[in-house]
């Protein structure tokens, strides 16, 4: 399960994770509260909480492939109503391109992950390390419009 | 009706009626549990080989995108024997999430079992 760092504030999260799909549901699961006792609503709490998931999916499976022992940090902070959260690896995923924002065939579900990050995540920016990846991704608390 | 054991948590009470195989999913899915559903769903389906396999998610109140995969492959392999999958009790996270992956295109979904065994 993702240790939590002795550094935290109230509006922070450290946590640090082995690359297990063991650790994908705890660590969702600790950012899930960690910005509904922010005050998000049930709806970003669990747009948030799928990202997450999503992203330490995809460094699993694709910057570690599918090794379980290669290290994963979780940094997120909730500042002036905007939740950030930054992911960051030492594995040898490659920086996708433009996030696409539709699923054109159902029949393929290939880049679902991806997908979710564009659409409910107001930013996502992926930088590549040396090693490794950072991603960082934040969601306002409410939405204009 | 027969029921058969499938000694999973993931999934249970699978009943087979007539041509049609019933299941219930139970529990998170993520790609942590995903391909032991998977394993067992084509499973199921090997054994049974039904034209329509209900799936009740009614216990689900969380998948990932691993585990729509696992629900397309499934379609996939039924429809090669012209069968159909429908996804009944959909929680709001999923269905958010089916919404998303336009699976409500590929899938039928509907509201019980009741009625999925109703539809054609």
């Amino acid at each position: 399960m993702g240790r939590q760092t002795s550094n935290d504030s109230p509006g922070a999260l450290n946590l640090r994770a082995k690359s297990n799909t063991a650790e994908i549901a705890p660590i969702r699961r600790q950012i899930e509260a960690f910005v509904q006792g922010h005050g998000f609503d049930d709806r970003a709490t669990g747009e948030i909480g799928l990202c997450v998931n999503e992203a330490i999916a995809n460094i699993i499976r694709h910057a570690y492939r599918g090794k379980a022992d290669q290290p994963i940090e979780v940094t997120a902070s909730v500042v002036d109503d905007e939740f950030e959260v930054s992911l960051r690896d030492w594995g040898e995923g490659i920086q996708p391109g433009p996030l696409p924002e539709h699923k054109n065939d159902p029949m393929n579900p290939g880049g679902l992950g991806l997908i979710c990050l564009g659409r409910m995540m107001d930013r996502v920016a992926f930088t590549p390390q040396n090693p490794g990846m950072l991603l960082e991704m934040s969601k306002k608390r409410f939405r204009p419009g | 009706m027969s029921e058969l054991d499938t000694g999973s948590e993931l999934i249970k009470n699978v009943r087979v009626q007539e041509t049609n195989l019933l299941a219930t999913v139970h529990g998170e899915i993520d790609l942590h549990n995903s391909p032991d559903l998977r394993g067992q769903l084509l499973r199921l389906l090997d054994q049974t080989k039904p034209k329509k396999l209900i799936l009740n998610l009614e216990g689900v109140p969380y998948m990932d995108s691993s585990a729509i995969a696992v629900l397309v492959e499934t379609l996939q392999k039924i429809r090669k024997t012209g069968g159909v999958v429908c996804l009944t009790n959909l929680q709001p996270r999923v269905k958010g999430l089916l919404e998303i992956a336009r699976l409500e295109t590929i899938f039928i979904v509907a509201a019980t079992e009741v009625d999925a065994l109703a539809k054609k």
